[in-house]
Parts: C-alpha cells; sequence; structure tokens
C-alpha cells in the first residue's frame, strides 16, 4: 500500500528525514517511536502534503506515486492524518465541516453525496462508539474543546471518511487513561484487511491497546530498528539512546 | 472639474417659488466643493471626487426612466413590501397590518433650510432629490410582519443620479423590521445618492437589515440621520456586498435615557468593489448602550474602510459603548483600512474599540485540505465562518436563513 524509498526531507536547508525507508502491506499496523526531534511528525506532515518541505526519494501509495499530488487528493485517495494538535477554527460548525467533508471525499471517490437525515444518524452512531456528546457536533470546531476532546474528534473523523491509511500523530499525547482506552478501541474496530495505520507515539502506552505488526525505531531522520510488538517494551526500559547509530 | 455634470433644477418641475430658492441655494453649496475629495477628512479613505471623474464622463438627473419590469418578491418568510423603481415609490402593500396604523406615502418636501450640513452629498441631495418614500408607524402599533422595500434598479441609467430622500418616523411604543432589498438589472453606471431620516420614539424599536440582492455597477452613496428616544431600540444590519462603489454614513443621536443602538456589519467584497461604512455615535443621555461591529472580507483589488467615532456627551454617564472591526484579506491586493474614534466628556463610562485586520490562517486552510476540501473550499468555508458570527445575532429566524442564503450565493457563487 504504502513504499517509501530513501526519503529525503528538509526545512530551510536542516535535513529531518535523512534516507527514510518504509513498506506498509494492507492490514498491517505499524508504530513509529522515537525520541523527540527525530522527524516523526515531519514524516506525518510530509505524508499528507503540507507545504513548506523539500523532498526527494519517492512516496508510492497504491502504486501512485505522490510527489505531485495535493493534500485534498490524498485525503480523497484514501491518506488521514490525525493532527497532533487538531486547529481551532472559529466560525465552522462541527457537523457541517463533517458532512462537508465526508461529502467532498464521497464525491472524489464516486460515491453518492449523502443527505443530511442519513449523515445525523451516521454521526450519532459514530459519536456513540467514541463517547463523544453530541452537543460537541453542533460547537464550532475544536474551538474551547478539551485535548481528549479534540483527539476523540479527530478519531471521529478518521471513522467516518474510512481511509486507507491512517497516520496518527501522538494521538496518545494528552489522554487521560479512559480516553485513551476509547481512542485505541476506536482504531481496533476500524482494522480491516483492507486499511493500514502508521501510529506515531513516543510512548508504549498507546500500543498495549493497539497491537502493531511493526515497530521502527525514528532516530535522526532514519528508521535504525524494527522489530515485533516485543520491541516496544524492550524500549520502555532501556530507552532510545541505546539503539542511536 | 464637474463641468460635463449637468446637475441642475431643469428637471426639478412644479415647485414653488421658495422651494426652488432653497434648492438652488443647497446646489450652490455643493458646487462650491464638487464631490468630496480625501482632502476632506471623512472622504480620508474614499476618493469620491477622483472615483466620480474617473468613472464618469457625463453626470444628469434621472428622470422619467422608463422601467416596466416586474420584480420576483421574495418568498422566503410572509412580508409587507413597498416596491421602489429608480428611486420612486410604486406600490405599497400592507396586507398584514392595520392600515390606519402604518402609513406609507411619497416624501413630501419639508423646507429643510435649516439643514446647515457641510456634507457636500447631503447638500446635493437637498438640492435635487426627486421621490422617496415616507413611513410612519402610529404609537403602541407592532407590525405583525416585516416589511420589505424592494428597491429595483433598471432601465436605461446610464450616466444619471439618482437622489431620494426617505423618512421613517416610529411613535410611541412601536415596533418595525425593515429588509431593504436592492437589485439592480440596468448594468450601467449611475449613481444614487439617497438619505434617510429616523425617528424612533420611546420605548419603540426599529431592526433593519440592508441586502444587495446582486451585482451591481451603481455608485450608492447613502446618508442615514437617526434619533433615538427614551428606551428605544435601534438595530441596523448591513449585507451590502457586492456592489461596485457604496459608502454607507450613519448618524445617531442617543437623545433619550437608556436607549440602546446595535449596528453590524457582514461584508464580501471582490474584483474592484470598494465599500466603506462610517459611523457617529452621538451618546447625549446617560444610561445607554451601543455596539458595532464590521466584519469585512475583501478579495482580489477590492478596498474597504470603516470609520467610527463615538462621541460621549459630559451628562451621557454609565454610557456604555463598544465598537469592532475585524477584517480578513485573502489577497496581497486587497487593502482594509479603519479609523475608531473614542470623544468622552463624561467620567462613568465603558468605551471600547478594537480593529484587526489579516490574512486567512494557513494552518486553518491546511487542517481542512487533509480533510479533503481544496484549498477554494476551504478558503470559502472560513470566510463564511468568519461572516457568518454577525449573521448569526439576527433573532429573527426566518430572515436570518434569508440573509445565511444570500451569503452563500455571494461566497459559493450559487
Amino acid at each position: 500500500m504504502l513504499k517509501i524509498k530513501n526519503l529525503k526531507t528538509s526545512v530551510n536547508d536542516k535535513t529531518i528525514l535523512d534516507g527514510l525507508d518504509l513498506s506498509i502491506k494492507p492490514g498491517e499496523v505499524h508504530a513509529i517511536m522515537g525520541p523527540n526531534g527525530s522527524g516523526k511528525s515531519t514524516l506525518a506532515n510530509v505524508l499528507s502534503g503540507k507545504n513548506g518541505y523539500e523532498s526527494s526519494g519517492s512516496i508510492i501509495f497504491n502504486g501512485e506515486n505522490l510527489n505531485d499530488i495535493s493534500i485534498e487528493e490524498r485525503a480523497q485517495k484514501g491518506i488521514f492524518l490525525a493532527f497532533q494538535y487538531p486547529l481551532e477554527i472559529p466560525g465552522v460548525n462541527t457537523n457541517n465541516f463533517l458532512k462537508t467533508s465526508l461529502n467532498t471525499v464521497r464525491k472524489a471517490r464516486g460515491q453518492k453525496e449523502i443527505d443530511t437525515l442519513t449523515f445525523l444518524k451516521l454521526i450519532k452512531e459514530k459519536s456513540l462508539e467514541l463517547g463523544i456528546d453530541e452537543k460537541f457536533l453542533s460547537r464550532q470546531l475544536n474551538v474551547g474543546f478539551s485535548g481528549g476532546e479534540k483527539k476523540k474528534n479527530e478519531i471521529l473523523q478518521m471513522k467516518l471518511l474510512e481511509p486507507k491509511l491512517a497516520v496518527l500523530d501522538e494521538t496518545d499525547s494528552g489522554l487521560d487513561i479512559d480516553a485513551l482506552r476509547i481512542v485505541a478501541e476506536g482504531v481496533n474496530t476500524s482494522r480491516s484487511n483492507e486499511n493500514a495505520f502508521l501510529i506515531i507515539t513516543h510512548y508504549q502506552r498507546l500500543l498495549d491497546y493497539i497491537k502493531p505488526d511493526f515497530i521502527h525505531v525514528l532516530s535522526k531522520g532514519k528508521i535504525v530498528k524494527t522489530g515485533g510488538s516485543e520491541l516496544g517494551e524492550q524500549l520502555e526500559k532501556s530507552g532510545y539512546s541505546n539503539l542511536e547509530a | 472639474m464637474i463641468n460635463n455634470f449637468q446637475l441642475n433644477l431643469d428637471s426639478i418641475k412644479n415647485i414653488s417659488l421658495e422651494e426652488k430658492r432653497i434648492r438652488e441655494k443647497k446646489l450652490m453649496l455643493f458646487n462650491d466643493v464638487g464631490f468630496p475629495s480625501k482632502k476632506f477628512e471623512e472622504w480620508k479613505f474614499t476618493d469620491l471626487n477622483k472615483i466620480i471623474t474617473d468613472n464618469f464622463k457625463e453626470l444628469t438627473v434621472a428622470t422619467n426612466i422608463k422601467n416596466n419590469e416586474n420584480i420576483n418578491l421574495i418568498n422566503d418568510f410572509e412580508h409587507n413590501f413597498l416596491i421602489i423603481k429608480n428611486g420612486i415609490l410604486e406600490k405599497i402593500n400592507l396586507k398584514y397590518e392595520d392600515e390606519e396604523k402604518v402609513k406609507v406615502d411619497n416624501y413630501e418636501y419639508d423646507l429643510i433650510d435649516n439643514d446647515k450640513s457641510s456634507n457636500p452629498l447631503i447638500n446635493l441631495n437637498n438640492a435635487l432629490f426627486q421621490s422617496g418614500y415616507s413611513l410612519k408607524v402610529h404609537q403602541n402599533y407592532k407590525l405583525n410582519r416585516p416589511l420589505v422595500i424592494y428597491n429595483l434598479f433598471s432601465g436605461n441609467l446610464d450616466n444619471k443620479i439618482i437622489n431620494n430622500k426617505n423618512s421613517i418616523k416610529l411613535e410611541n411604543n412601536s415596533q418595525v423590521e425593515l429588509v431593504e432589498l436592492n437589485f439592480d438589472n440596468s448594468s450601467y453606471k449611475f449613481i444614487q445618492n439617497s438619505y434617510t431620516n429616523i425617528s424612533i420614539g420611546k420605548e419603540s424599536s426599529l431592526i433593519n437589515y440592508s441586502i444587495q440582492g446582486n451585482k451591481s455597477n451603481g455608485f450608492f452613496y447613502k446618508f442615514v440621520k437617526s434619533i433615538l428616544s427614551e428606551k428605544s431600540n435601534y438595530e441596523d444590519y448591513i449585507f451590502s456586498s457586492g456592489l461596485k462603489f457604496n459608502k454607507i454614513e450613519e448618524e445617531i443621536d442617543i437623545n433619550g435615557d437608556e436607549a440602546k443602538c446595535n449596528i453590524q456589519s457582514a461584508i464580501f467584497l471582490e474584483l474592484d468593489e470598494h465599500n466603506e461604512i462610517k459611523t457617529l455615535v452621538n451618546h447625549f443621555k446617560p444610561n445607554c448602550n451601543s455596539y458595532q461591529k464590521i466584519k469585512n472580507v475583501l478579495s482580489d483589488k477590492c478596498k474597504g474602510a470603516y470609520q467610527g467615532k463615538i462621541f460621549v456627551r459630559d451628562i451621557a454617564q454609565k454610557t456604555d459603548a463598544y465598537q469592532l472591526s475585524k477584517a480578513l484579506l485573502l489577497k496581497d491586493t486587497s487593502e482594509f483600512n479603519t479609523k475608531p474614534e473614542l470623544e468622552i466628556y463624561a467620567d462613568d463610562v465603558k468605551c471600547s474599540h478594537g480593529s484587526t485586520s489579516g490574512s486567512v490562517n494557513e494552518d486553518s486552510i491546511y487542517y481542512l485540505m487533509t480533510r479533503g476540501l481544496n484549498r477554494k473550499s476551504a478558503i470559502a468555508l472560513l470566510t463564511k465562518a468568519f461572516l457568518f458570527e454577525v449573521i448569526n445575532s439576527i433573532s429573527n429566524i426566518d430572515i436570518k436563513k434569508f440573509i445565511e442564503k444570500n451569503l452563500d450565493r455571494q461566497i459559493y457563487g450559487h
């Protein structure tokens, strides 16, 4: 599904990703761990198509080179980024936004747009699963939401858009234990043989709930170690410093 | 400079000698100055002289413009209506009201020689006005439905100037909601110079919505003078997007205790449109409240301006006055100017003003794009969000929906 080869990325001449290789197949869950500043969020941003990065190397998504593909087209093709810091957007009603987003993506995928009634039914069901109070949905997008509510809102969007590849950028940061479990549950119930997840995190904690197939350690812009889910526990004990090349 | 402009009284027939004398005097006052240039403080952001001379080679007073066009009434909500074509009152329909209690007529000339205005456009209006309406709501009467004023422009208005005078009088304890809806089907360049006198009686309420229904090549100047009595309420919502040139001046005298005044505007400008709102709120009595919120979104090469002044007389203690201007600039080529002014002679008051202008937050655009929206839709969504705040404060749900629909058309083009 995703093949990244020798990805080098810099911002203002500062190298961040320095020859990263990563391959993800449908049905897999990959986790990327690594110390601060190792390039984890940059990887997430580059996958989403964010401007402002100088990149070389290749990112192939379902056989297509993503280089010249815009942010919104990537989203329409099934790449979803759950933000580390979801934006507050005053004046934009959450429900309206979700419906606009869903219908834009459905349209691009050649699916029929859904009407307000069907949408409301769908959103009710999904938000119930995530323990989201419906009242939040009639409020302005993320405005005045707590950290946990913002993150749950990201997962709600993920569940609505049903992406092929979901990139979760430190979705666990700022979550209490209960919220963490709900968010993890949200991911687990979305898993299928057709989609894949890339989970970026600092801590093993989230991975106790979402069992990854692979854990990669990112350091200085490269993957320096790859292992199974046991690698996370090992890291928790020994820290990153022993692994750095 | 105004040599090619035939601004004279020739077309104004059947008037008394006295009226003629006054009008000639007013015309002379206008001619001394002409259309004001930016040298006038009031016009510093809108060089009307340049704008008029750049756009009009000739200019004549509009008379007998043939216009048989019918107007499509809106069916969004039940309403009374007036139809005004090229400034002339053509139809009155007050079917939801007690016709003894609400009176609408052609504006009658009153001897306005005591109007000592130094505003050249008011002088021009006083010299040349030919038509307009007067609305009077009797004591203790509250209109059952809004009154929609359809202002239609059509026919050959090329290089014409239309001068109107209107008057709105609410006697004590009365109430009306006015929706001024402008449509221009003419496609010509013309000028409308209008002057409206509003008087709101004790414990009465006037809510006015100005809405531009389509794009126009007309040049609009509107001066509104309002006098508020004790415990009265004046609300004015301005949605005049889509005009090539528009300047609205509001002068509000708060002349009674515990009166309230609320002016809000949400404007979406594009192409080379020009919009200015200028207000002067005079707090002459204590315990009154005034609130102003002006929001502009500017694209392309358009220009927006807001000049807001709050004046508080020494006896107007416990005044609570607020003004805020926010502008969102979508292009580097668009321009917004603002000048807030406070002049306060009372010591126990709460007065504040604020002003911000900036571009759209790129991070917000990025966030929306990662959810599948293209850049244009993301900006449209943020534009709507920015302006909707004003619409959201409208309490009449039907009118609110109607205005939202109008805004959607302006932003999304449908």
